[in-house]
């Protein structure tokens, strides 16, 4: 069974990597790009959501913070992208460093409450600040340079990009992969007990935090520079919202899960755009709460607690109750669950 | 001969992924007519606050314009095959700039119309400049458009700021109340109106005492309502230029503050005639507007409406004429360039003058592409004298086409 498993996991990274090669070929590659930006979005929440337990509903603020950032640079200094982009993901990390010293110390739905607020604090001043930002309008007609090559053709610049969103995976898997990864997992299990063993707990969030609004950032800047524009949307608290229907659907504390979840609400918005059906809210929201009702652990999460069940035996999926995971951290949660 | 076969394969497959990735954007040149059909494409709200006054019933009326194109030449026709698509935006910015780049590349949209809201509009204007195909806005207000983000591809159609401000602020001023309180929402629209509204009031000698920003969206106004009949010296009318909800919910709160019986008249800075229709007129009564075309001013607008009518069991909103004529002008354009190309019809619209159902004395400025044309300062009527449904307007005075709009903004370089 063990080897099994071991064998599985590159095939599906190949078949992963292959996925998001052959992308644009199977899709329109700027609805291609998006899937990608906000698939390492849900990501990076779920390093919160899922390996920490906190439940971030003002993530927009880090996904559009850096949108904006990432196109001033772009606007104003004529730098190559991936440099605007990566501008825009410091900026984020920076920004979540006060926003989550002050809300790590808070659980459950208080923590949920206060990103939000921050998140539409940023919001606002987003909106007022129009010199700097334009406002309703957004910032329009942002470059995409690099070392002068043409990427106006989207289908070249999905490329360009996808580094960068691979980047931003790789570093994902690693944390969650790491010592330090397993301290964030021990924390959501049993805080209390993490502490007692002599972590910092606070410190531990505040890590997560800085480090998930850091990839958010990524994707964000990225997303802005692929549509040549940052628009208020980005920053509102909608954004938040669907970023956790995403990693939801995928299955929270699945990481690959967010990936699923994105290309179906990208997949399915987009289909649904020019279906001539005038209820795009109720489709998703309806196929929403289905995953809730029927696969709690979400698509993803679903599918793997199937297979391991077949396999049958060990079942490193389960929750065992001791200190350390076994095998993998990434366990499958019900919804709501994250204190 | 086994492993022969496979390379074969393996070859074969190489060249089809190849084949495709040649696909995208090497659409048949040399061709008058590319992809040999026209494709006007509808991207407008369809399901959220702009859904009612454009949305469907303006894919309607583009279809009309394609009926009537055909029927017209018959088969003189350049273009005997004119498709038209829709797409629902939402109002969201991102999704109308990757469907406005879907409907160019993957649809071959010729042009693409209407697209309510600002922020989605200049995001189109943008991506028409990119493909160099054509693009003409009805559903924004932003002189943005026609000013410092204006460029080749786009044409703005039908309206804006600059042209609502001035009808209803420099009439009503000079009509005798020289004294406003203007209530604007905070945000780019709102501010542009302000702004537009207090240069007219000055200009034709009135003042504004006060103007104050609302939070938007909003669904209280009463500290404005109540603050206004204390200010010093009195205002005579209130400006709002909320739009959509918010105005329905100022205008009810108007009422029940009973404004008008103190003195104080109400002047709105944008409205639709589904407004109207959901107010209900006796809300309204009295208001003065400037509306930029109304279906029951002239016999010639109550023939297209009751066209319309037939297709679409309402009465069309101004929205929904200017969409009317946006494609019908650019069918005529492309009539008689004898092309599709986006270059040729350009020239053939730009400084274009002419009459339709929805413009009254047109030209298509050649200097940053706005429509300018014969707008209307209206009122809306009290339900005593609403004769039959949606009659809910009175034409007081109409505003000519070189009056209605602004000169041409010199940071505006196509």
């Amino acid at each position: 069974m063990i080897l099994s498993r071991l064998a599985a996991r590159p095939l599906l990274l190949v078949a992963g990597l292959f996925l998001a090669l052959a992308l644009p070929w199977m899709i329109y590659p700027p609805v291609a790009l998006d899937i990608a930006c906000w698939a390492l979005f849900a990501a990076a929440l779920d390093l919160l959501l899922g390996f920490t337990g906190l439940l971030s509903f003002g993530h927009a603020a880090f996904w559009g913070g850096a949108a904006y950032v990432s196109s001033l640079i772009a606007l104003h200094t004529g730098l190559p992208f991936p440099v605007a982009v990566l501008g825009g993901a410091v900026f984020a990390a920076a920004l979540a460093l006060p926003i989550g010293y002050l809300s790590v110390r808070l659980r459950g739905i208080y923590f949920a409450m206060v990103t939000l607020a921050f998140a539409q604090m940023v919001y606002f001043v987003v909106n007022q600040w129009r010199d700097l930002t334009g406002g309703e309008n957004g910032l329009q007609g942002v470059p995409r340079e690099l070392l002068g090559l043409d990427l106006s053709d989207s289908f070249v610049f999905y490329y360009a990009g996808l580094p960068l969103v691979l980047i931003g995976f790789v570093a994902v898997w690693r944390i969650v992969r790491s010592p330090f990864g397993r301290v964030l997992v021990s924390i959501r299990d049993n805080p209390a007990r993490a502490q007692a063993l002599g972590y910092p707990v606070q410190r531990y969030k505040l890590l997560a935090f800085v480090l998930s609004a850091g990839l958010s950032g990524l994707a964000g800047g990225l997303f802005a520079i692929g549509h040549g524009f940052a628009s208020l949307e980005t920053v509102y608290w909608t954004t938040s919202g669907q970023a956790v229907m995403m990693v939801v659907l995928g299955g929270i504390g699945t990481l690959w899960g967010g990936a699923i979840g994105a290309a179906l609400v990208v997949e399915l918005n987009d289909y649904l755009v020019t279906a001539g059906f005038e209820g795009i809210g109720i489709v998703t929201g309806t196929i929403f709460v289905l995953v809730v009702l029927v696969f709690r652990r979400g698509i993803w999460g679903t599918a793997r607690h199937l297979l391991e069940a077949r396999s049958g035996g060990n079942r490193p999926g389960e929750p065992t109750h001791g200190d350390t995971p076994d095998g993998t951290p990434a366990r499958s949660r019900g919804v709501g669950s994250p204190a | 001969m086994k492993a022969l076969g496979r390379v074969a394969a393996v070859v074969a497959a190489g060249a089809t992924i190849a084949g495709c990735a040649g696909g995208p954007g090497s659409g048949g040149s040399g061709d008058k007519i590319s992809d040999g059909k026209v494709v006007l494409a509808v991207l407008n709200d369809q399901s959220a606050i702009y859904a009612d006054l454009s949305g469907k019933s303006s894919v309607e009326a583009v279809k009309m314009a394609v009926a009537d194109y055909k029927a017209k030449y018959g088969a003189k026709a350049v273009v005997k095959d004119v498709e038209v698509l829709s797409a629902d935006h939402q109002n969201k910015p991102e999704v109308a700039n990757s469907k406005a780049q879907e409907l160019y590349d993957r649809q071959h949209a010729d042009v693409i119309l209407d697209v309510p809201s600002s922020a989605a509009a200049l995001a189109v204007a943008g991506v028409a400049k990119a493909k160099k195909k054509l693009f003409m806005d009805i559903g924004a207000a932003t002189t943005a458009l026609e000013g410092a983000q204006c460029n080749k591809y786009t044409f703005h159609y039908g309206y804006n700021t600059y042209m609502l401000a001035h009808g209803t602020g420099d009439t009503v001023t000079k009509d005798g109340s020289k004294n406003w309180y203007i209530v604007y929402p905070d945000y780019a629209f709102g501010q542009d109106m302000q702004k537009n509204f207090t240069a007219a009031v000055k200009g034709a000698g009135g003042t504004v005492i006060q103007s104050d920003p609302a939070p938007f969206p909003n669904d209280n106004f009463s500290t404005f309502l109540l603050k206004a009949p204390g200010l010093n010296p009195k205002p005579q009318v209130l400006g709002t230029m909320q739009a959509g909800g918010d105005l329905v919910n100022l205008v009810k709160q108007y009422n029940e503050y009973k404004l008008r019986d103190k003195g104080i008249g109400l002047a709105v800075g944008l409205m639709f005639i589904t407004d109207i229709h959901s107010l209900g007129a006796d809300a309204l009564a009295g208001t003065k507007f400037t509306d930029a075309w109304y279906w029951n001013a002239s016999p010639e607008n109550r023939a297209w409406a009751d066209k319309f009518q037939a297709k679409v069991s309402k009465r069309p909103s101004f929205p929904n004429a200017a969409n009317y004529s946006a494609a019908t002008q650019y069918l005529e354009a492309v009539q008689r360039a004898g092309t599709d190309g986006a270059d040729a019809v350009i020239k053939q619209l730009e400084g274009y003058k002419f009459q339709d159902a929805f413009a009254h004395n047109a030209t298509i400025r050649a200097q940053d592409h706005l429509l300018l044309h014969d707008v209307s300062l209206a009122q809306v009527k009290p339900a005593s004298e609403v004769t039959e449904p949606w009659d809910y307007e009175k034409v007081l005075s109409t505003i000519p086409a070189d009056q209605a709009f602004q000169p041409a903004d010199p940071a505006c370089k196509l």
